[in-house]
């Protein structure tokens, strides 16, 4: 392989980066001023697609315009599921056994009323935009649905960032999260602030199913690979930062779309160089995921950390 | 063991040997093929939900991962048969490959506060599903056959599967009243104060995944020399995990009978819904876990507890080790 398809591969890993990002930031702030893993956030971002698709096929809605309708829907959903279920749950500085089941089971049945609605099989989003490409060269193609999936992922994140640090709810949001006792003390209220983010988490989910499944097909299964990546990514992300989410989406988009086109040596009658086979991909962010809690478990940004103290 | 003091705490120790008794003298009533099999099915279900129990339940470190231990049970117990060994000694080798995975997942875990645990047993089990699709020694995703050299003895297979689940209560009973079960139930309740008395929080939890991990493989094996073909994306599968915790949940978390009712239930649910109308049986867990959870997340032996005051006794103990949530 020569440096442009290099340079192709890297553009694209990119491109994916800024949906992963958008696809774990919901997840990360729930688990920061709630303590909660959403495992429900594989099923929000499985809604997510399908609202887009019906929004297309019945009234043509462009898959993008259908994407940033589903944050204020998903805004609300979030919220009413907040206020009917997780609000119920008890308080705690660790994940409980409780929050866990309770989640969880709300992603099954989410999903299995996804699959009474909508059937087994595997939707796509077909738009004219689908199939073409911007050339850069002769090797360079993106195809244009990922720029523009890559804009509004990019562009909400953005406006995430600026919510987090210039409004009084973002500001509320973050004390929860540096020190839930503390928020309080100074008159943070945390169920309202519990319930606006679970919904901005939701509103993300929504959002970036959509998108996701304006690049891939989709079941009502689809969400359960994209959770073990919001894992991956807001773990390597240290948990419980924006930033970090950003950072860990990108190291995991890279390694995932190199995986395959980097050679490694193998034993198999005699040393030879070996490529890992497509269909070991998806281990991919399992093993980063492990190798991340053995070196680094606060994340990347708690290793950045530590190296600057030291110095 | 101290004498019961009411009558209760007597039909407390009298109906596990009676319940035990029945299942050993059942097949001399002549059952039918199907009631055989339904509870090879059940007793083999309840000895992974009370080996899931008792790090899940006891411990309160949930894992959405033991099909990895399930499939690697039936994958190695049809292995060893493969190459002439008894079954029996197959399902040692599983409960031991089991026990060897368990650690893999466990050692770079536990020892971190917060969700990683429960992350990883997510990833493990997609992992693993993966690698065992690709793999060529043990048929990749087409499956792997057990060929046995003998007819098939329905009987044979439910005795192995009453003993697994005798073997199951007898440990989950022996933990639950030994002084390491008295501290796992202190992790679970608080780690820190825990660690202050002298527990160690890492090595108590590697232990009991250990042990569960176990108990579920040779469950797997149990499993796969009965149905003699399985395939990754059957004995792998993540929702095989989330079959091995929902029992526990379903029955009462924690205790060591739960997961036996929760594995009578779950049995016929899947048996009797799952047969007409597909995926419709996980909405049902679905909503179930909810409510359990929401209303009453000592499961349906609370509930019964609760509608019949009959193990007062048992009550006040699980009061005060039980889940604060």
């Amino acid at each position: 392989m020569d440096a442009a398809e290099y340079l192709d591969l890297l553009l694209k890993a990119l491109l994916l980066a800024g949906v992963y990002a958008a696809m774990a930031v919901g997840m990360t702030v729930v688990y920061g001023v709630m303590k909660i893993v959403n495992l429900a956030h594989a099923g929000f971002l499985m809604l997510g697609a399908y609202f887009s698709f019906e929004l297309f096929n019945r009234f043509h809605v462009d898959p993008v315009l259908g994407a940033v309708t589903a944050l204020p829907v998903f805004f609300l959903f979030g919220m009413l599921v907040h206020w009917v279920l997780v609000r119920w749950l008890p308080k705690s500085d660790t994940p409980t056994l409780a929050s866990l089941l309770l989640m969880f089971g709300f992603w099954l049945v989410l999903q299995n009323l996804a699959y009474a609605k909508w059937g087994n099989d595997d939707q796509s989003i077909f738009t004219p935009l689908t199939l073409s490409a911007v050339h850069i060269g002769d090797t360079i193609s993106i195809p244009k649905v990922n720029l523009v999936v890559f804009a509004a992922a990019v562009f909400c994140m953005i406006v995430l960032q600026i919510v987090f640090h210039r409004s009084w709810f973002g500001r509320s949001m973050r004390a929860l999260i540096q020190n839930p006792y503390g928020a309080q003390i100074v008159g943070v209220d945390d169920q309202r602030t519990a319930r606006l983010t679970f919904g901005l988490g939701t509103a993300f989910a929504g959002f970036a199913g959509a998108l996701l499944g304006m690049l891939y097909s989709f079941s009502p299964d689809f969400g359960r690979p994209f959770l073990l990546r919001s894992f991956v990514i807001i773990v390597l992300g240290g948990l419980e930062s924006v930033t970090g989410v950003a950072l860990g989406a990108i190291v995991l988009a890279i390694l995932e779309t190199f995986s395959t086109v980097i050679p490694f040596p193998w034993y198999h009658q005699g040393w030879k160089t070996y490529y890992l086979p497509p269909s070991y991909q998806p281990v991919v962010p399992f093993v980063l995921l492990v190798v991340v809690l053995v070196i680094m478990p606060k994340g990347l940004a708690g290793l950045f950390n530590r190296k600057w103290k030291t110095a | 063991m101290t004498r019961p003091q009411n009558l209760s705490g007597w039909l407390k120790l009298v109906l596990p040997w009676l319940l035990f008794a029945a299942l050993l003298l059942l097949p001399a009533t002549g059952p039918s093929d199907n009631i055989i099999r339904l509870l090879f099915l059940t007793a083999v279900w309840t000895t992974t939900g009370l080996g899931w129990n008792l790090i899940g339940g006891m411990t309160g470190q949930v894992s959405f991962g033991f099909a990895v231990f399930f499939g690697l049970g039936a994958y190695t117990t049809a292995l060893f048969m493969q190459y002439g060994h008894t079954p029996y000694f197959g399902f040692v080798g599983a409960a031991a490959a089991a026990m060897v995975a368990s650690f893999f997942i466990g050692l770079p875990t536990f020892r971190l506060r917060g969700p990683y645990f429960v992350i990883a047993t997510i990833g493990v089990t997609e992992a693993v599903r993966v690698i065992m699709n690709n793999l060529e020694i043990t048929g990749g995703a087409s499956g792997y056959r057990i060929t046995e050299n003998k007819p098939f003895n329905p009987l044979e297979h439910y005795y192995t599967a009453i003993a697994a689940v005798a073997l199951a209560v007898l440990v989950s009973t022996i933990i639950a009243n030994s002084k390491f079960g008295l501290a796992l139930r202190a992790i679970k309740q608080d780690q820190d104060a825990a660690a202050d008395l002298g527990v160690n929080p890492y090595t108590s939890k590697l232990w009991i995944h250990a042990i569960a991990a176990g108990l579920t493989g040779i469950a797997g094996g149990i499993y796969a020399r009965r149905a003699a073909f399985f395939y990754p994306g059957d004995v792998f599968a993540f929702s095989t995990g989330i079959s091995i915790l929902l029992m526990p949940v379903i029955g009462g978390i924690g205790t060591v009978w739960g997961p036996v009712l929760g594995g009578v239930i779950f049995v016929i649910v899947e048996e009797q819904i799952s047969v007409k109308f597909p995926n419709f049986h996980l909405l049902i867990y679905g909503s179930l876990l909810i409510i359990i959870i929401l209303l009453e997340p000592d499961g349906l032996l609370g509930l019964l507890r609760r509608l019949f005051r009959l193990f007062p006794h048992q009550q006040a103990k699980t009061r005060l080790a039980g889940d604060p949530g």
